[in-house]
């Protein structure tokens, strides 16, 4: 058994309980024992085998029954459930809420459990400040974790944490959750992982080798794009700075609803699209200025949107390919793109 | 012969005339000559006013008018700092209006159809304070009216590591010039 199928198992059982969904307890967990024989524990550029996974993200459930973003993050898992081949797992990277709310949560934990692989999943600084994570927790466990499936170690970590702005100010739950709604609010000051996680992090791949194949997960991306916006990761300089061992990294995060694309040293920073709403792009000037999506038609509610997959090779080579609901890529992006 | 002589001359004298009197109108509208219409403390008013004005256009931009949403979502869940508005292109036409329109058309075709809320009153000083928030965030843009196809970025406003925290002095940056809790990492 790997690390992968044991923290499936939980998450599942986590999941299914938390959401008084017995019956689709047991199927989960049917498919997850069907994986034990496909994954290895070893890892290693050598020991890639190919795999696919997919990424879903910001969802953004509001507490309005049968809210049109409750069909799109639906349609989203729908897409990942027709590909071909299935992902091997799917990693959700932040923002199931809208403000926070356990009920948010829930919404979102229904819907993505009609998904038959394992999920992982991390928060979001809308799923966080409500209750500063407990309800989160409560469902999905630690927001730090690592696993190794088919000779490539991944990472997920909590990236949405910022320094207590709320105690001084008197600001009740509700009003720290609602300052960190906004995307130009600079109260919150920017987001980092933190001191404890750094420690977790330096800890996880002290003993893994240089060739080892590294996939990180965060909600915010792992570069300064616009801090304006909170489009970055205050320590992203040092978790970079203990990763630089590795041969190559690549980091996917959630947060700008948006097609981006940058590199940094061996890691590459590979953005996703939500299911909820797209981000227009700030005035940046971009290293990969191809990475960007068409502007989105506001008169389409599903335009800008959808799900992504990554197909990861032999040699840790990888194809990044979103999958958005209408079409939106540049004919760079159409078909995949080497990352 | 002469007479034409006669006439040129004359020609010269009104033309003449006439560039001086231009050369006169023109001296006049640079002069000093005309007092201030208004002193500091009428001026300080009236941008007051309109920073009230563009305040409550942020405000109503994040939601603050229940009757704009039946699903939860503002201004500001697609447009953070009025992005991708682009004031500077309007009246243009938009194709979701069929015709030609001024912004405050597309505000609310925004409001009722993607946030399913009730149209502000087009003449309502809370629709010209939408807009005077949404300018104001893309002051110094050059007036260019296009088609709803183009985008123009937004102005830049930069923040965090790295590049000096200029707070947009509107909303939640009111008054803020700094970012106020700087990071230990924060130049």
């Amino acid at each position: 058994m790997t690390d992968l199928d044991k923290m499936s198992r939980r998450d599942f059982f986590t999941i299914s309980g938390k959401a008084g969904l017995a019956t689709l307890m047991a199927s989960a967990m049917g498919t997850n024992l069907g994986m034990v024989q496909v994954a290895e524990a070893a890892v290693g550029k050598s020991k890639v085998s190919p795999f696919r996974f997919a990424i879903i993200t910001d969802s953004h459930l509001y507490d309005i029954d049968n809210h049109k973003f409750d069909a799109q993050l639906a349609d989203a898992v729908d897409k990942v459930m027709k590909m071909n081949p299935l992902p091997d797992f799917v990693v959700y990277t932040g923002d199931i809420a809208q403000s926070g709310t356990d009920s948010q949560l829930k919404k979102g934990i229904k819907i993505l459990s009609k998904l038959t692989m394992p999920l992982k999943v991390i928060p979001g600084e809308h799923d966080w400040y409500l209750d500063m994570g407990a309800a989160w927790r409560g469902h999905f466990g630690s927001p730090t974790w690592s696993f190794d499936h088919k000779g490539v170690h991944f990472i997920g970590m909590n990236s949405i944490l910022v320094r207590d702005f709320w105690t001084k100010a008197g600001m009740s739950a509700e009003e720290r959750m609602s300052t960190l709604m906004m995307l130009e609010s600079p109260i919150a000051g920017p987001w980092g992982v933190r001191e404890e996680q750094l420690d977790w992090l330096k800890k996880d791949v002290k003993k893994l080798s240089s060739d080892t194949p590294i996939v990180v997960f965060t909600h915010s991306p792992l570069w300064d794009y616009y801090p304006r916006w909170n489009f970055q990761t205050e320590d992203a300089p040092e978790i970079r700075g203990i990763l630089k061992k590795f041969e190559r990294v690549m980091a996917f995060h959630g947060h700008v609803h948006q097609t981006i694309y940058n590199k940094i040293g061996n890691m590459s920073s590979i953005g996703t699209i939500s299911t909820s709403w797209p981000w227009p792009y700030p005035d940046v000037k971009l290293a990969y200025p191809w990475s960007q999506m068409l502007r989105s038609d506001p008169a389409n509610f599903t335009d800008g949107e959808g799900a992504q997959h990554i197909d990861l090779e032999h040699g840790f080579k990888g194809v990044m390919q979103y999958d958005p609901f209408g079409d939106m890529l540049t004919p760079t992006m159409k078909n995949g793109f080497k990352i | 012969m002469k007479l034409n002589k006669i006439n040129t001359s004359v020609g010269y004298v009104v033309a003449g005339l006439i560039v001086s009197v231009a050369f006169l109108g023109l001296f006049a509208s640079n002069s000093a000559m005309a007092r201030e219409p208004y002193d500091k403390a009428e001026l300080a008013d009236m941008q007051k006013q309109l920073l009230e004005a563009v305040n409550q256009g942020y405000e109503l931009w994040h939601g603050s008018k229940d009757s704009m949403s039946t699903n939860g979502l503002a201004c500001g869940n697609c447009h953070p700092d009025a992005a991708a508005t682009n004031p500077q292109t309007f009246p243009k036409f938009q194709a979701d209006l069929g015709k030609v329109a001024p912004m405050r058309d597309m505000i609310n075709w925004c409001i009722t159809v993607v946030q399913g809320g009730q149209a502000l009153d087009a003449e309502s000083p809370e629709m010209v304070a939408m807009e005077a928030y949404a300018f104001n965030m893309h002051r110094g843009q050059k007036i260019d009216p296009g088609l709803q196809t183009r985008q123009t970025p937004p102005d830049v406003v930069k923040g965090g590591r790295g590049y000096p925290w200029k707070g947009s002095g509107v909303g939640y940056d009111k008054g803020s010039k700094e970012y106020p809790v700087p990071g230990p990492n924060q130049k």
